[in-house]
């Protein structure tokens, strides 16, 4: 077994509040996103925040921290060419240069653990930066 | 399973050129010291000074010595091994590496090697620690086996861990999926990791690394009349203050390995201080008027180092131009057969399923300390902006700190075995006795 998967899967928790909201997300259509973080305590993922579906993605990026990482779940609605309403999901994972190198670890190390316990994701973006996952990003990525 | 959080895990990383190793956990390596040894022959010395120790008669204090020194040496070789004894002269040292061809081929040395690591810099007892080991990303299974057997039958350590190069540079970056670009002291490897894991198939390595471009650096010197001399060879006297004297001192029992190596030392310096990597491919009319750049010599002479910092670097990025640098043609058909690093980039790309190749444009990774050459990302960047697919967005990444870039790998295998959910993943001795040393594929693959 890859090293990252075992260490993903058997040594993290994802918390039910995790499922939840990501169900609520996916399901009801309630949260536009969700920010998850990891407590190295607990050794588990928690919710940080999530997002009224009346936000946008200018809100997710703006509660993203400049010194450390994150994930993101983010639901991406739009109208295709031929006037037909889509919604994806995309999984954001955030490790900007400034955080400590600890944290970037962690979080790498962990990503698979948290991704497969969410079902339904559509697309993946990692990034150190925010041009790297810049809004044009996630719509040529959705088409 | 191994709990191994209570003591700290002790982090080695070997590469060509310098061997790195510290505590789990902290920033950076306690001790760097060089990744080859001095071995002088202990047969060319016993024999002649003492016979009667053939003979089995009552041992002089001196053969004393000798015996309990002996207890190191294996093949009848003393080795020395730590900056410090290497810069020290013997007649009759060689200068050796475990390395062949970027693999390990000599394990005596690497013995010697960790031994001195552990009881001579990080003064620990090898028992009491588990301990994780940077791996090469090519490393074979044969390697890994023997890694594994040394560290449990001779340091009896209570647990081992083999993480490659490439993926502790990736996590470290915070990315499970990467291109890592690692060009080191003896070469230059680029491996493609995906969620983790290095697809091994789309590995490529060439042997142009650090020590190759110092070469380069020295012939091309040498071509124009500049000699590196080396350390030992003069003494340097203060006659009047401020006014010195050099003599030149003749040891006719150094070897040429060992005057290799300490020009290496001066040269490789060099290097690092001047040189860098050109913003568009060096050609020789363009650069033949560039402003000169002092550099002083251990003797004192002064250097002017010109078109040199450009082309050294160059070298790198189109391995043919050796051929223009005299005294290196032992080198040509190593340089005929090398890729240029971004060639290295978009081969191994491509060898990668469609499905990532976007990714691995965008993430880039550079690590090692001829990685960490001024202007490189700049120049990568730039190539392979000219030469990736329209669609691809290239990105290269490297850390801004220069320690953390040179010694990347070293400071992922700190974290990783410092973090409570690695803590599972060991190789412990007990699962060493029960199912051997093949085992090691299974527990880290």
């Amino acid at each position: 077994m890859a090293m990252a998967f075992k260490m993903a899967t058997l040594g993290m928790k994802v918390t039910e509040e995790c499922k939840n909201s990501f169900m609520e997300m996916k399901w009801k259509k309630v949260h536009r996103y969700i920010v998850f973080k990891i407590d190295e305590k607990s050794g588990g993922f928690t919710v940080d925040k999530v997002g009224a579906s009346g936000e946008g993605y200018d809100d997710l990026t703006a509660s993203l921290p400049d010194d450390d990482c994150r994930y993101a779940v983010f639901d991406f609605d739009f109208v295709t060419v031929d006037n037909c309403r889509k919604s994806k999901i995309f999984f954001i994972a955030w490790a900007p240069s400034a955080s400590r190198i600890r944290a970037k670890m962690l979080y790498a190390t962990s990503k698979d653990g948290i991704r497969r316990a969410l079902d339904g994701i559509h697309y993946e973006v990692q990034a150190t930066e925010p041009s790297e996952m810049g809004f044009d990003i996630i719509k040529d990525r959705a088409n | 399973m191994y709990g191994g959080d209570e003591v700290s895990a002790i982090v080695v990383d070997m590469g060509c050129h310098t061997c790195k190793a510290g505590y789990a956990g902290e920033d950076a390596p306690k001790a760097v010291f060089p990744s080859v040894v001095g071995a002088v022959d202990q047969m060319d010395v016993d024999v002649p000074d003492n016979p009667e120790k053939n003979l089995g008669s009552a041992p002089d204090p001196n053969s004393t010595v000798k015996t309990f020194e002996s207890e190191k040496e294996k093949s009848k070789r003393k080795f020395y091994v730590g900056s410090q004894s290497l810069g020290f002269r013997r007649d009759n040292m060689e200068v050796l590496s475990p390395f062949k061809d970027g693999v390990i081929a000599d394990w005596d040395i690497v013995d010697c090697i960790w031994d001195h690591a552990f009881r001579e810099c990080l003064l620990i007892d090898p028992k009491e620690h588990p301990m994780l080991l940077a791996e090469p990303s090519l490393n074979n299974q044969q390697q890994r086996e023997r890694a594994a057997e040394l560290m449990f039958e001779k340091y009896k350590v209570p647990a081992l861990f083999l993480a490659k190069n490439a993926v502790l540079t990736s996590f470290a970056s915070g990315r499970a999926t990467s291109l890592v670009v690692d060009s080191g002291g003896g070469s230059t490897t680029v491996a493609p990791v995906h969620d983790g894991y290095v697809l091994q198939k789309a590995v490529l390595s060439s042997p142009i690394g650090g020590d190759f471009l110092t070469d380069c650096l020295t012939k091309s010197l040498e071509s124009k009349g500049i000699s590196i001399k080396p350390r030992y060879s003069f003494k340097r006297k203060e006659i009047r203050p401020g006014e010195f004297q050099t003599v030149d001192l003749d040891f006719p029992n150094t070897t040429e390995s060992y005057r290799l190596y300490c020009q290496r030392v001066i040269a490789s310096d060099i290097k690092e201080c001047v040189c860098r990597a050109p913003d568009t491919p060096y050609d020789e009319s363009s650069y033949s008027n560039i402003p000169m750049t002092p550099y002083e010599l251990p003797d004192g002479q002064t250097i002017e180092i010109g078109s040199d910092r450009f082309k050294t670097p160059d070298v790198l990025f189109n391995p043919p131009l050796v051929r223009t640098i005299q005294g290196m043609d032992n080198y040509f058909e190593t340089a005929a057969s090398a890729r240029g690093l971004p060639q290295m980039v978009i081969e191994s790309i491509n060898k990668c399923d469609v499905d990532i190749r976007r990714e691995l444009f965008s993430s880039i990774l550079l690590s090692g300390g001829t990685a960490s050459m001024q202007q490189l990302k700049e120049r990568l960047e730039k190539d392979l902006l000219e030469e990736s697919p329209q669609a691809a967005r290239v990105k290269v990444l490297a850390s801004g700190n220069a320690t953390e870039r040179r010694f990347s790998v070293w400071i992922g295998g700190s974290i990783l075995a410092s973090l409570g959910s690695f803590q599972q993943m060991w190789f412990s001795k007990a699962e060493y006795e029960e199912h051997g040393a093949s085992y090691i594929q299974r527990k880290c693959p």
